[in-house]
């Protein structure tokens, strides 16, 4: 390893051997490090799950009402055919799980964890114990998440948006115990991520190193801190709703029950108002990955770095009062759906400011294409796709028929997937080496990454022909309706697509565990880089740093900067001295 | 336009640095962010447990104003409120339980304020009145509660009882954990943690008992007066 | 054009509502077009070659302001076309005599007709089950109620949807064009038959309507509603429907 950063980290080896023992090493660790890794395991196992569930659907919708392969393992009275009640749980279950215990703890748990103390130049998080308190309680909403498939009456199967008073009653549904849990699960969810969140905040605000201001913050760390506002505010509104339902369910209270004095919409308004915010938190943190990944593979600033800063403070703040837009056709006094409308539209400014940007970034670079670079790009192109198809439904008007079509859900794809899950790749992929000391598999990721974005596009773009054919989401049988049989064939070939989708996912599984163990030993600054987490040791011992944390000289793009003779020149590195540090 | 389109050439613009002697200063970099200097260390404005405590609160804040706008998009729903044939809550009790809820954040307010001057028993004094307050809310409560469901008030009477149980509920929670919170912090005092010059968890409990208290007249006002 | 995409439209608004779609069909298929043509250009012109270096630079402010001012027009302007037609579509109610009462219930779609008095709640209503006539070229009003969950009343060749919430009435209108048998699935989810749950909507020319009515309207003899149905016309009964 080099010692030529001029805050050397020689000195690391007293930290690395503070002889905790196996259990509060990895098990009830404080570390940030190894939290995040925690986080990352818990949602790529998640992934797992939540894809099986996806493909469940998928199956049925291709080929209804046949035996799904291997399904007769568990489903043994209908031997492997997923009946309705099925079917809803599935694709319940899928959102849910994808969305709180995929992309959440991926992204904003894992991603939030490993980066903000790294990048800021902290030695750990400011409240260690309750980073690790936030780990195990979002682990056990996990827990009591994947419980819910093996009550009676089966899993909650509402949808993710869970509206009452279907959800609020269990008669409705015949689900009982599986939506308590699901309510538990959130509410207790929601604990963890407001621990986080505070612990994110305070640490961004508190613990930067020498130099760091705030402008000078990587935007991976200014879409992380805006997420974490984010979280703080709009995840107690979920709790508070998640507790509602228990309670209407549980205690017999009448919060959403119409007819002793409750409302129905009530429910679709906190779940919104928390809702719009949440798919944000999900985009966000890929957006500040791409705005990492882009610049160190363009060799190039980032364009308008201000500007990137300001949309995404941009973005959160009109992320509160745009939420109506699902709720157009609610029953919801129509003369709010023309103040949604107007909102709606205007949210879409910073992220075309954000999309121009990347452009600009890659405008005039010196482009390489490894694996973070690939997916970066596969997330800036399909958050396009994605973003524009909210236009249609931004519209009122043509909102009344796309509303609860696949179109929406080809939208929730290209954002979700295209975007958070190519981001979360693209994070993987990049720290990586960082954070297990290990270089991936170059080759992998490259089919990995071909594979998934053609799948994807198959999977997922002929949901706008279907949805604007008229097809609802959420029905289990798209042949019990005349005008739809004659798009079936889409049906299928999306179904193919999503197969392909998810067997592509194992070659990245494979990467990841043999990287995991039998990689090439990372050097410090693999892609040259010029954030703080690139000066510490890949992977950085306890306390990240020796002796001395780093100081901060300048702002995190200075790639190809005229007055050094290498195309980078780290945050660290001292004003005086011409010569970059970290080459290998 | 081409000249815009064209990749860069890779001559090296490197600034020439003259032999010998001080290279010159290089340009500030990094957008307009300001010179590169070498920087002071970061003197923050809060330590970090009254900040966490702030955002703990706005947290807080988001998850009641959930549960009261709920409650009032029923209440203004309903053609009559309180429903008839429903018992009435009791208004001047609470009232005065109110009172004693305030002065127990005035105890509190009072302890921070003996931190830095005096010795360490009055500051045990005071969290000690304002637990005792703290308590003694809670008990009035409860005996409330208990007369309420005796009355025929319980939480699956319609929309009225069910959204004063879980209002009121959710705030003697809170009150209960804040209580958990200013006990820890006594013991802590007791044992000499916190002396004045680091005496930040005591003010970020200070600062959570304050943001207990100062819901309850609101939800007081809301669920018992309107 | 694009017809072929969207079901064919028979009712009224349907044409402002398409309308508006291939609006924003082409001016986000143009901005699609530019975004990825310059991205892909992008990514082949300034890929890694020897002797090349990245340009040094920190953006724009003439470009940043160019690139928000131009979406934001776009978008106003959009915003401006969809909200006159919004509030004429789901703000006013044309003037009608003709009112249906509409109630769905886990799975199925109940329509009420006044009867001879012309008023609903006198014995002589008559209701259908999963079944509606309408006469065309005549605005029709739904008054639209939910027994249990909530539902969501949805024609797709009227380009119509309104949710039907249980404990309110919504009121809601369409008017049809063309004569014929309409799918109306419901598209909320509602339960474990949410899928099959569907009505038939017929729309019958003004001569055609006021037979149909005749017979199945005005006798006193309340028809039940199962077998009420004209010749013409059967609704395909799914499977859902037949265990019930
Ligand atoms: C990561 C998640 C994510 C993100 C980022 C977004 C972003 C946006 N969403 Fe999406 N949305 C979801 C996740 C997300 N959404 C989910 C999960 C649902 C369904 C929930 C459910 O019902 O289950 C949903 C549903 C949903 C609806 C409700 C549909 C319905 O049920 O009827 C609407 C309506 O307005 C909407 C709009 C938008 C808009 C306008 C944006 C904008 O922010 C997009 C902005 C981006 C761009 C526009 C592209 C880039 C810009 C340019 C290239 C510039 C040029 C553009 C123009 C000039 C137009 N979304
Ligand atoms: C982050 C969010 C997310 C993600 C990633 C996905 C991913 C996928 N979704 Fe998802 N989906 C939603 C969020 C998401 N979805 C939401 C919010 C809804 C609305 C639900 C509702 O209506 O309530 C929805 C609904 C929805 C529907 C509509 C159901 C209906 O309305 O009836 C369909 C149908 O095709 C579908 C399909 C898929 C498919 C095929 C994938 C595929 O991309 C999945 C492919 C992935 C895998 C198969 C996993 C394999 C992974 C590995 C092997 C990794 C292992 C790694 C290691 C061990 C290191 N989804
Ligand atoms: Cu009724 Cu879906
Ligand atoms: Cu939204």
């Amino acid at each position: 390893m080099s010692a030529t950063t001029v805050h050397g980290h020689a000195a690391h080896a007293e930290h690395e051997h503070h002889d905790l023992g196996f259990i509060r090493t990895y098990v009830f660790s404080t570390d940030h490090k190894m939290i995040a890794k925690q986080f990352l395991f818990l949602g790529l196992f998640m992934l797992i799950i939540g894809g099986a569930l996806a493909l469940v659907v998928r199956w049925q919708l291709a080929w209804p009402e046949t035996p799904v392969p291997g399904l007769s393992l568990i489903l043994t009275e209908t031997g492997g055919i997923i009946e309705p009640p099925h079917y809803n749980m599935a694709f319940t279950m899928h959102a849910t799980i994808m969305i709180f215990f995929v992309v959440m703890p991926i992204l904003v748990g894992s991603f939030g964890n490993f980066l903000i103390p790294l990048q800021i130049g902290a030695r750990d998080m400011a409240f260690p114990t309750l980073n690790m308190l936030s780990f195990w309680t979002t682990f056990s909403a996990g827990l009591i998440i994947l419980a819910g498939f093996f009550v009676p009456g089966g899993h909650a199967a509402a949808g993710w948006t869970s509206y009452a008073p279907l959800s609020s009653v269990t008669a409705y549904t015949g689900v009982n115990w599986g939506q308590n849990l699901w309510c538990i699960s959130l509410f207790i969810m929601g604990v963890g991520s407001m621990m986080g969140s505070i612990n994110y905040i305070t640490t961004i605000i508190n613990m930067r190193a020498p130099g760091m201001s705030l402008f000078r913050m990587p935007l991976a760390l200014w879409s992380l801190f805006i997420t974490a506002i984010l979280l703080l505010l709009a995840l107690p509104v979920l709790t508070s709703a998640a507790a509602m339902l228990l309670f209407d369910r549980t205690l017999g209270t009448n919060w959403f029950n119409p007819s002793q004095g409750g409302e129905p919409l009530l429910w679709q308004h906190l779940f919104w108002y928390f809702g719009h915010p949440e798919v944000y938190i999900l985009i966000l943190p890929a957006m500040g990955i791409a705005s990492e990944v882009l610049p160190v593979f363009c060799r190039k600033p980032i364009f308008g770095y201000h500007a990137m800063a300001f949309s995404m403070i941009g973005i959160a703040f009109l992320s509160w009062v745009v939420y109506g837009h699902h709720m157009f056709v609610s029953g919801m006094n129509p003369t709010l759906g023309l103040t949604f409308t107007i909102t709606t539209m205007i949210i879409a400014v910073p992220s075309a400011i954000k999309t121009f940007n990347w452009l600009g970034t890659l405008w005039g670079g010196r482009i390489t294409f490894p694996p973070p670079m690939l997916f970066a790009l596969g997330f800036v192109s399909m958050f396009v796709i994605g973003g524009l198809s909210g236009i249609f439904m931004a519209s009122t008007p043509v909102d009344i028929y796309i509303q609860d079509t696949y179109f929406i859900v080809a939208h929730i794809h290209y954002v979700v997937f295209g975007g958070s899950i190519m981001g979360a790749f693209a994070a993987i992929y990049f720290w990586f080496p960082k954070m297990f000391g290990r270089l991936t598999n170059n080759a992998l990721g490259h089919v990995h990454f071909w594979l998934t974005i053609v799948a994807f596009n198959v999977t997922f773009f002929p949901m706008h022909i279907i949805g604007v054919g008229g097809q609802m989401r959420r029905i289990y049988n798209p042949l019990q309706y005349e005008f739809l049989q004659h798009q079936q064939h889409w049906n299928v070939i999306m179904t193919v697509g999503a197969i392909v989708l998810g067997f592509s996912q194992i070659i990245f599984a494979v990467n990841f565990l043999w990287s995991l163990f039998k990689g090439a030993k990372a050097p410090t600054n693999p892609w040259n880089a010029n954030t703080l987490e690139w000066s510490a040791p890949s992977p950085p011992p306890h306390l990240n740093w020796g002796p001395k944390i780093p100081t901060v000289y300048r702002g995190p793009y200075e790639y190809s900067a005229p007055e050094s003779k290498d195309d980078f020149l780290p945050q660290w590195q001292p004003a005086t001295t011409g010569a970059p540090a970290g080459r290998h | 336009m081409t000249a815009i389109l064209e990749a860069p050439p890779a001559a090296l613009p490197v600034v020439r640095r003259p032999d010998g002697g001080l290279p010159p200063p290089p340009r500030p970099t990094g957008g307009d962010d300001g010179d590169d200097r070498d920087p002071e260390p970061r003197r923050p404005l809060l330590d970090n447990a009254r900040l966490a405590t702030i955002f703990l609160i706005a947290a807080e804040t988001m998850l009641f104003a959930g549960l009261i706008s709920g409650f009032l998009v029923l209440r203004f729903a309903a053609a009559v409120w309180p429903p008839p044939l429903q018992p009435r809550l009791p208004i001047a009790v609470t009232g005065v339980n109110t009172l004693v809820l305030l002065a127990s954040s005035v105890a509190v307010a009072a302890a921070v304020r003996a931190l830095s001057r005096g010795p360490a028993s009055r500051v045990i004094t005071r969290l000690k009145v304002a637990a005792a307050l703290g308590a003694t809310f809670l008990v009035v409560q409860g005996y409330e509660w208990a007369r309420l469901i005796g009355f025929g008030l319980t939480a699956s009477s319609g929309a009225y009882g069910g959204t004063f149980y879980t209002l009121i509920g959710a705030h003697a929670l809170h009150v209960v954990g804040a209580l958990a919170w200013l006990t820890i912090a006594l013991v802590f005092v007791q044992s000499g943690r916190f002396r004045p010059e680091r005496s930040g968890g005591l003010r970020a409990c200070a600062l959570y008992w304050h943001f207990v208290v100062g819901l309850w007249p609101i939800l007081y006002v809301a669920v018992y007066l309107l | 054009m694009l017809n072929w995409w969207l079901p064919e439209n028979v009712a009224t608004f349907g044409d402002e509502i398409d309308w508006l779609f291939h609006l924003i069909y082409w001016i986000t298929g143009i901005t699609f077009l530019l975004v990825a043509v310059t991205f892909l250009a992008f990514l082949f012109i300034y890929r890694d070659r020897p002797g090349r270096r990245a340009r040094y630079t920190h953006g724009s402010t003439p470009l940043e302001i160019a690139w928000t001012v131009a979406p934001t027009l776009i978008l106003v302007v959009l915003t401006f076309l969809s909200l006159p037609a919004w509030s004429r579509i789901k703000m006013s109610m044309p003037q009608t005599d003709f009112v249906v009462q509409v109630r769905a219930k886990q799975f199925n779609w109940e329509f009420t007709y006044p009867g001879a008095d012309g008023k609903f709640g006198t014995p002589d209503d008559k209701t259908f089950l999963d079944e509606m006539h309408v006469p065309t070229d005549k605005p029709v009003r739904i008054n639209l109620g939910a027994r249990d969950v909530i539902h969501s009343f949805f024609v797709p060749q009227f380009r119509f949807k309104q949710d039907a919430v249980p404990g309110r009435e919504i009121a809601a209108w369409f008017e049809v064009k063309k004569p014929g048998k309409y799918e109306a699935p419901c598209a909320e989810l509602c339960g474990f038959g949410h899928s099959g749950m569907k009505a038939w909507v017929f729309a019958h020319s003004g001569a055609d309507y006021d037979q149909w009515a005749a017979e199945n309207l005005k006798g006193d003899a309340a028809p039940a509603a199962a077998e009420s149905k004209p010749a013409d016309a059967k609704p395909t009964t799914t499977e859902e429907k037949a265990k019930r």
